[in-house]
């Protein structure tokens, strides 16, 4: 059991998925003055943009960066969503809430249908009827990704395309001021001295087709693993993690020590990042494997619900090219991470075989992908 | 055809609507009272429900009463892996969201609360579910707009026949503040905006070890109904939305529920549901029920 990916389309503030490899390669943070929002008002003085040239002004920002990914992913799939039927998953986390504040601010008018994605998804992608909005916070693209490949196993569909989307609210960067003492400047995942999380606007799109599906992939999805903490509404449990760590390799067949690269989730807050590093030494470590620790949040910013797309299209260049990124932004590795191998620096040369690709959100929403060369 | 979903457990919650006296032969059910979310501390206790948005309460008393508790109690112990929450909705945070935004402009962050963190994330709904009643499976939360519902329903299917869970909760609500209802009143429905929520706690209808329940067959968009149904509820049949007001992203949930309580509590037999893109038929489960 296992799916392809048989074509991947990112969008982060470096722009495409290869530029984005290439930025994330030479060590390099794409972190800017915030532009949306006031930055005094919001206590947030920093984001990571994707360039306007390639996004347009905020109104609708989200749908045109997954419209751009979704035509470019199902455009090298060779797909034709006219001639076959083509369920899409979108996942975000905040959907296009930034709209809804627009209206309650300025009065511009705003339509409900635009709210999710499906007005965009069948613009973009002429012929797709059935299109599904999972609001599913910093994990969405791990959860769609999951039920894809669900529904491409069972014999539901022979091809779905998963994407993401998110830019960003003024309440959710208001939230991250609010708890934020000094506005951070950028985000330093896994390190002592982190300093919170910063929203990166991203948007990505993955065509998912069976096994043995034609053409050529970029790679191959074994399992993922959900679970869903019920531990605390914004606070992750090491328990919950470890559950949905679990999942996966029980779905998968394979054994924890086998994984030898982890795209961390890593957010650079106090509490996600040593509640990820405690379950991997209990899943990973404990088990007897010394995997290589890789994230891209110091270089790119939370993309919230396409963060796990994100991760993927990262794992599968990091599968193709031979070469991991390191950690842009990590100085000096938190105290729970000890024992972790993490890239720190510079880029990594090695070939991973099984790579495994994490994705939390609020909520307590959990996703873990194994990946590995198709 | 064979029924894919059972359903053990379900709920009909529309504060403020006295479902008996629009249904023909009303059960016990259908006279028990809805409360509105500032009641909701009756059925759910009064700890644990601050800062909880009106959507999220009307969900926590639906899946309350789809699972049969008394008042005031719910599950104990660690959460239980192999429950899922299916959540459907889209306008249960909008308020908290224009809110915010509005105190920002008006007076920066001394006007925002930090209790309101988890309602600026759009899953807060789903989560809330899984961490009161201690759900530790899949948990999703659908905005797919008036779609949700139906959605839901295929999701929790999937979700069931993949081995994902045992048992999927799924529940839809919506609320009716003014920012919900102006948003509502840019799309085009057969009723107003009406907070609401419901419940289907859902099963594979193979080898369950369960005595009773619903089952449901959940069938393409447009096909023929396998038997014909003695009631259809939806725009050609006794419409839950012209009754009652427009349970949006919940409504399709709030349908099935519906139907659910009508087969099995009242006896009406085979009751279909076919509202947009949902169609399903719903029936006692092995011969229960009526």
């Amino acid at each position: 059991m296992g799916a392809l990916v048989a074509s991947s389309a990112v969008r982060t503030c470096f722009g495409d998925g290869a530029q984005t490899f290439a930025a994330l390669l030479s060590g390099r943070c794409g972190a800017g003055p915030l532009r949306y929002g006031d930055p005094a008002a919001l206590n947030v003085a920093v984001g990571y943009h994707v360039p306007d040239d390639v996004g347009g002004d905020h109104a609708g920002r989200a749908g045109r960066l997954l419209a751009d990914c979704l035509v470019d992913a199902v455009r090298r799939a060779g797909l034709d969503p006219a001639r076959q039927r083509v369920p899409v998953l979108v996942g975000t986390g905040l959907r296009e809430l930034g709209g809804v504040e627009d209206w309650a601010l300025t009065g511009t008018p705003f339509p409900l249908s635009r709210l999710d994605f499906g007005d965009v998804v069948r613009t973009a992608l002429p012929g797709v009827a059935d299109v599904v909005t999972l609001a599913n916070a910093c994990s969405a693209g791990g959860h769609a990704l999951a039920l894809a490949q669900d529904m491409v196993e069972s014999g539901d569909a022979e091809a779905v395309v998963v994407a993401a989307a998110d830019t960003m609210t003024r309440s959710m960067l208001a939230m991250i001021g609010k708890v934020t003492p000094e506005p951070g400047t950028r985000v330093r995942p896994f390190d002592r001295d982190r300093t919170g999380v910063l929203l990166g606007e991203g948007a990505a799109a993955v065509v998912v087709v069976g096994e043995g599906g034609p053409g050529p992939a970029v790679a191959r999805i074994v399992a993922t693993g959900l679970s869903c903490d019920a531990h605390h509404e914004t606070s992750p449990d090491v328990d919950g993690i470890v559950r949905s760590m679990r999942d996966a390799f029980d779905r998968a067949g394979r054994a924890p020590s086998e994984v030898d690269l982890v795209v961390a989730h890593g957010t650079g807050t106090a509490l996600n990042d040593p509640a990820e590093c405690r379950a991997l030494r209990e899943v990973l470590l404990a088990a007897g494997g010394d995997p290589l620790v890789t994230g891209v949040k110091g270089a790119v910013g939370h993309t919230s619900g396409s963060a796990a797309l994100v991760n993927l299209d990262v794992a599968a260049r990091c599968l193709e090219h031979g070469v991991v990124p390191p950690v842009a932004g990590l100085r000096e590795v938190l105290p729970e991470g000890a024992g972790l191998r993490f890239a720190r620096g510079e880029r990594v040369a090695t070939r991973p075989e099984l790579v495994q690709v994490n994705a939390f959100g609020f909520g307590g929403v959990n996703a873990v992908t194994l990946v590995e060369a198709a | 055809m064979t029924p894919t979903l059972l359903a053990t457990g379900w709920s009909v919650h529309l504060p403020g609507v006295v479902l008996a006296e629009s249904l023909d032969r009303p059960g016990a059910w259908a006279h028990a009272a809805a409360p509105g979310p500032d009641q909701a501390a009756t059925l759910l206790g009064r700890k644990g429900l601050l800062a909880k948005e009106p959507a999220t309460r009307l969900a926590l008393c639906a899946v309350h009463r789809a699972l049969g508790l008394p008042p005031g109690r719910r599950p104990a112990g660690p959460p239980s892996p192999r429950t899922a929450v299916v959540a459907c909705g889209n306008l249960g945070n909008v308020k908290t969201v224009a809110d915010i935004a509005r105190a920002v402009s008006t007076e920066g962050l001394k006007g925002v609360s930090a209790l309101d963190a988890p309602n600026a994330s759009s899953n807060v709904l789903a989560g809330t579910v899984a961490l009161w009643f201690g759900f530790g499976g899949p948990n999703l939360m659908v905005c797919s707009g008036a779609a949700a519902g139906a959605d839901g329903l295929r999701l929790a299917d999937l979700l069931l026949r993949a081995r994902r869970a045992d048992r999927v909760v799924l529940v839809g609500a919506e609320p009716a503040d003014e920012v919900a209802s102006a948003l509502h009143g840019t799309v085009d429905a057969r009723g107003g905006l009406r907070a609401g929520a419901a419940c289907l706690v859902l099963r594979r209808a193979e080898g369950a070890d369960v005595v009773g329940g619903a089952a449901l067959a959940l069938l393409p968009d447009h096909a023929a109904w396998p038997r014909p149904p003695h009631v259809v509820l939806g725009p050609d049949g006794f419409d839950p939305v012209r009754h009652w007001g427009d349970c949006h992203g919940a409504q399709g949930v709030v349908s099935a529920a519906l139907a659910a309580h009508l087969a099995v509590d009242d006896g009406h037999g085979a009751v279909g549901v076919r509202d947009g893109s949902l169609a399903v038929l719903v029936e006692a489960a092995g011969g229960g029920g009526g």
